[in-house]
């Protein structure tokens, strides 16, 4: 059963999928080959210029697997969405085991673009000679991003299945939270409402902390 | 006698110009059953909450002895479903449509689907995304076929096929419960198509069930008669008048289109005075007009 719908969720997201893994393959590989570390000589870069752009090449990793995230959870429901979910609710099985399914298929297609980023980044700090006091995080870095894709894609896969009726009712929310901190912020009252609201979401310590901050694969 | 699906009391209301009122449906087990009424008499709405699909207001529910909304995913391991709308993932080809569904249903035939594939014509490597509306709705028969269902719900399946298909997919249908004996719930305007193959006609207008009876009963209760000379006021009537109309072309008389007809019941316009001049046998379009026309606007007789 779970093979059958791991199958569906593949042909319904595969062109993203392995376009998302062939980036993730790339990135690591441009990253270096940028900042000059797989050059040989080094004498003619400067070390912070060099890691600010390997810093500046990691921003594409949490693009990636935001983008990984969306896509397997759109193709997740879409479908679904165009038949009024009428399929998928007179299969024989519980409802919350059909969401788990579908769920856990998305989670199965991570693994191979994890596996695509992973790959770039052993190739890509292999073979080149740190200096003294730099580090390679390649591991960290394809972990991270297994986990970032897995926390935007679960976050996007809760929004994907629900109604038109909810998507409205979010996107109004969020735009609603916008307008009443433009507001506010035009009358000079509680400036930087939107701010502090992303600090609250993405910064303090939660699941989508992960998703910020810098990804850096050469670092001190 | 034992219910496929039975109903009582049941509820629903979408918005304010929908209401289905206190429906008491009784599908007997073994039959196939129509379930007729005009567009937006509510015969969807029904099928989908004896599905579980919709939530009632309030009534009760049990298909194949299951409470519905309650047990609802059991009940789908023994009832194959051709909604009105295909819903198919459009990326899967035929055969992978099959490998997906057949993984859900414990009961899966895969020799028979391989079977109703080559009986219906389908290529098994073609997406489903570009099968036409016929090969569609052959795809959805052949799905809830193969599932070896107790109970087979069909919503409108032959509706805007050509006859070509609506036959093949009736056919299907047919030999199926002939060797099966499972129970098949039809719903349908097409009138002329329930008449060949149901023997328990239940009919829809507005929200409510306006009759629900054996086919043979529903077919040969319902007559045309010609009749001369009769009473305005025509005293108790051992039939149920659906229509009183005067005749074209012929003064003093008139055609009743009556319910319940038994041939011994020609006494009673002797007893009237009047003169009954023929008998005609209505078709089943033609009774479940008459049938809808009374329901709108009961006559007294």
């Amino acid at each position: 059963m779970f093979r059958a719908v791991c199958r569906l969720q593949w042909k319904a997201s595969f062109t993203a999928v392995a376009l998302i893994a062939v980036a993730g393959f790339i990135v690591p590989l441009l990253a270096v080959q940028r900042a000059g570390f797989a050059v040989g000589d080094r004498r003619a870069w400067d070390l912070v210029t060099m890691l600010a752009a390997v810093e500046s090449a990691g921003s594409l990793f949490q693009i990636l697997a935001i983008m990984l995230g969306l896509t397997l959870s759109v193709s997740a429901w879409s479908a679904d969405h165009q038949g009024d979910h009428v399929y998928a609710l007179t299969l024989p099985v519980p409802r919350w085991y059909y969401v788990l399914l579908r769920f856990g298929a998305g989670v199965v297609l991570i693994l191979p673009v994890t596996l695509a980023v992973g790959l770039g980044c052993a190739l890509a700090i292999q073979g080149i000679d740190l200096p003294a006091g730099l580090r390679s995080y390649g591991t960290a870095i394809t972990l991270r991003f297994a986990l970032a894709a897995l926390v935007a894609y679960a976050a996007t896969f809760a929004l994907a299945a629900g109604t038109k009726r909810t998507a409205a009712l979010i996107l109004g929310s969020l735009v609603a939270v916008f307008a009443i901190s433009e507001l506010l912020a035009m009358v000079g009252v509680g400036q930087g409402l939107l701010t502090t609201l992303m600090v609250g979401i993405f910064a303090r310590p939660g699941p989508f902390e992960i998703l910020a901050g810098p990804w850096t694969l050469i670092g001190v | 006698m034992n219910y496929a699906i039975e109903t009582t009391g049941l509820h629903y209301r979408a918005g304010t110009t929908f209401e289905l009122g206190d429906l008491d449906l009784r599908v007997p087990t073994g039959s196939i059953y129509g379930f007729l009424g005009p567009n937006g008499s509510g015969k969807t709405t029904t099928i989908r909450l004896c599905l579980g699909l919709l939530r009632a207001a309030r009534g009760t529910i049990r298909v194949l002895g299951h409470a519905i909304p309650a047990e609802t995913h059991r009940m789908f391991a023994r009832v194959g479903y051709v909604p009105e709308r295909p819903h198919l993932y459009p990326t899967l080809t035929v055969r992978e449509a099959l490998d997906y569904h057949g993984a859900f249903h414990p009961r899966w035939d895969a020799a028979g689907a391989t079977g109703l594939l080559r009986t219906f014509g389908l290529a098994a490597d073609t997406r489903i995304n570009r099968l036409s509306k016929g090969e569609n709705g052959k795809l959805l028969m052949l799905l809830a076929l193969a599932q070896r269902p107790d109970l087979l719900v069909l919503d409108e399946p032959t509706d805007g096929l050509d006859p070509v298909v609506r036959r093949d997919v009736l056919m299907a249908v047919i030999e199926f419960v002939s060797e099966s004996g499972a129970t098949v719930f039809v719903s349908s305007h097409l009138v002329h198509e329930l008449e060949r193959i149901c023997d328990w006609v239940g009919v829809m207008d507005r929200g409510r069930l306006v009759a629900e009876v054996p086919m043979h009963s529903f077919k040969n209760g319902i007559k045309r008669l010609r009749v001369r000379n009769a009473p305005a006021q025509a005293g108790d009537m051992p039939f149920v008048l659906l229509a009183r109309e005067r005749a074209d072309g012929a003064s003093g008389t008139e055609v009743w289109v009556v319910r319940g007809w038994q041939p011994t019941m020609h006494q009673y316009f002797e007893g009237i005075g009047a003169v009954l001049q023929d008998v005609v046998d209505l078709d089943l379009e033609e009774g479940f007009v008459e049938l809808l026309r009374t329901a709108r606007s009961p006559r007294e007789g």
